[in-house]
């Protein structure tokens, strides 16, 4: 008797403790993890006189490649592929070597979760260098960003304008600009250097995020634009309210109502009831 | 000889009627109902529809592509029309009228253009699942469609699904840029608030375009 009163007691102990404990853990169930934990990156050729190459890219420690991008030309840039957070290495080889071959560049690069990288090879070939630049996602609110890659050989320095707006100032090859807000909608572009100019014309939407890319082309300068980030115009406030509870539990209704029916009920019997007797009375009296 | 008072008898018997009725309901509404809870198995599995399936947008001067018509989630038996969905005055956004069919914000990216692209539907009625009631189901690599009005197919990968109190909403991780196509599937969940009529929770289900 005495040993199941104490096992009792510790069984209540155990219950008790275990709503204790219980409680924070729901509660950080839903305090889960903002992100998904994931971030982009992007490879990109961008040395006019090296020629095509295979590009890889490798999580840390791991011999085999993620992803293998084969026969990339220059003025190829790949499109975001989404990664878990953490360190890669991104390698080059020859367009057809071996996979296993040693490779004519590498280099590391950490992925941060919900950020963007480019990993671009820059300069000419004989000064060839894998370049990680951090990737803009947000533009300013009714804005659009844009920077300047100079990717061109022969025109080692340029000067790119976007409308009146100045993009980058004599900016030298394998050089790449900051970020800026512009004011979104179609522009011309026009890319000057000692050598001539180069016009084009882009579109950029508000909450967009570009690159704009100085190539070396057939004959003369190319404008490429890359689109970085794209977001909702407007994004909206807050949750939603989609559901109205029809599927979902509900605990034991109100009685109030209920009880103001009865107790309306018992009014309208009382005094009909009452009447009904003083009725009698009144009949009884005669 | 009782004089006839019809209109106390009258009176009696429905104030007694009316007692009846209401302890009725009183007992009938003590009990609290289960949650309806999505089935394990019997889920009606659709098969994938059939199109031209589109890459993923490049880099370099991304192509524009056509609005979004329809969704289809094939194994929580999803096929719904898209209707257009804007922002309430206060800056929240739009709802479905109906809670069988599903929306697409307007100022979000299309599907398949680079960005997210919001997708909202409801959980369940006053008495009825709804169009997203078996969102919670999906799980990381699940498909899902999005046909466009040109009769192009999206394919969308789910990549996480999550569920944040109403209250904690992380606006710019479901709302915000991204430099790839993505989708978001938004829903109620988690404990609904009698008092409010309002579910406490959203359900979010992030999602990739397959390259």
């Amino acid at each position: 008797m005495k040993y199941w009163r104490i096992t009792r007691r510790l069984l209540m102990l155990a219950a008790a403790s275990a709503l204790l404990l219980g409680i924070p853990a729901a509660a950080t169930a839903y305090a889960s993890s903002a992100t998904t934990g994931t971030g982009w990156i992007r490879l990109a050729h961008l040395s006019p006189n090296t020629p095509p190459v295979d590009v890889y890219l490798y999580a840390f420690g791991d011999s085999n490649a993620m992803i293998v991008l084969h026969h990339v030309a220059y003025g190829t840039v790949s499109p975001y592929e989404s990664v878990q957070a953490g360190d890669y290495s991104v390698a080059m080889r020859g367009a057809g070597a071996s996979a296993t071959s040693q490779p004519v560049l590498s280099t590391s690069v950490t992925i941060a979760a919900g950020h963007a990288y480019t990993v671009a090879g820059l300069g000419p070939e004989s000064g060839l260098r894998l370049q990680v630049l951090e990737d803009k996602l947000t533009a300013a609110p009714g804005q659009a960003e844009v920077r300047v890659i100079q990717a061109s050989l022969k025109q080692q320095v340029v000067t790119v304008t976007l409308g009146s707006t100045v993009l980058a100032s004599d900016l030298k090859f394998a050089s790449v600009s900051d970020y800026q807000p512009v004011s979104p909608g179609t522009q011309s572009v026009t890319v000057s250097s000692s050598g001539g100019t180069a016009n084009s014309s882009v579109t950029l939407a508000a909450g967009t995020v570009h690159t704009l890319v100085v190539l070396d082309g057939a004959s003369g300068l190319e404008v490429v634009n890359l689109e970085d980030a794209s977001g909702s115009g407007t994004p909206p406030a807050g949750g939603v309210s989609t559901g109205f509870g029809g599927t979902a539990p509900h605990g034991p209704g109100s009685p109030v109502p209920w009880l103001v029916v009865i107790g309306a009920g018992s009014l309208l019997a009382l005094t009909g009831g009452l009447k009904l007797r003083r009725g009698r009375q009144l009949n009884a009296g005669i | 000889m009782p004089t006839r008072r019809p209109a106390a008898a009258l009176a009696l018997a429905a104030g007694l009627a009316v007692i009846a009725g209401g302890t009725a309901g009183l007992l009938l509404t003590r009990h609290p109902t289960q949650a309806m809870r999505p089935a394990a198995a019997g889920v009606a599995v659709l098969p994938a529809p059939t199109g031209p399936i589109v890459a993923p947008p490049q880099s370099a001067a991304p192509k524009p592509v056509a609005a979004p018509v329809s969704l289809t989630i094939p194994l929580i038996g999803v096929r719904t029309q898209l209707i257009t969905l804007g922002l309430t005055p206060t800056g929240e956004l739009q709802v479905p009228s109906s809670t069988a069919v599903a929306g697409w914000y307007t100022g979000s990216p299309r599907p398949g253009a680079i960005g997210s692209a919001i997708i909202v539907g409801h959980i369940d009625s006053y008495s009825r699942p709804g169009v997203f009631y078996r969102l919670i189901k999906l799980t990381r690599g699940d498909r899902i469609y999005v046909k466009r009005t040109d009769g192009t197919l999206v394919e969308f990968r789910v990549t996480s699904v999550q569920t944040y109190l109403k209250n904690r909403f992380p606006t710019e991780d479901v709302y915000g840029p991204v430099p790839d196509a993505e989708l978001r599937l938004i829903t109620c969940g988690g404990a609904f608030d009698t008092a409010t009529g309002h579910y406490l929770s959203n359900i979010v289900v992030y999602a990739t375009e397959v390259s």
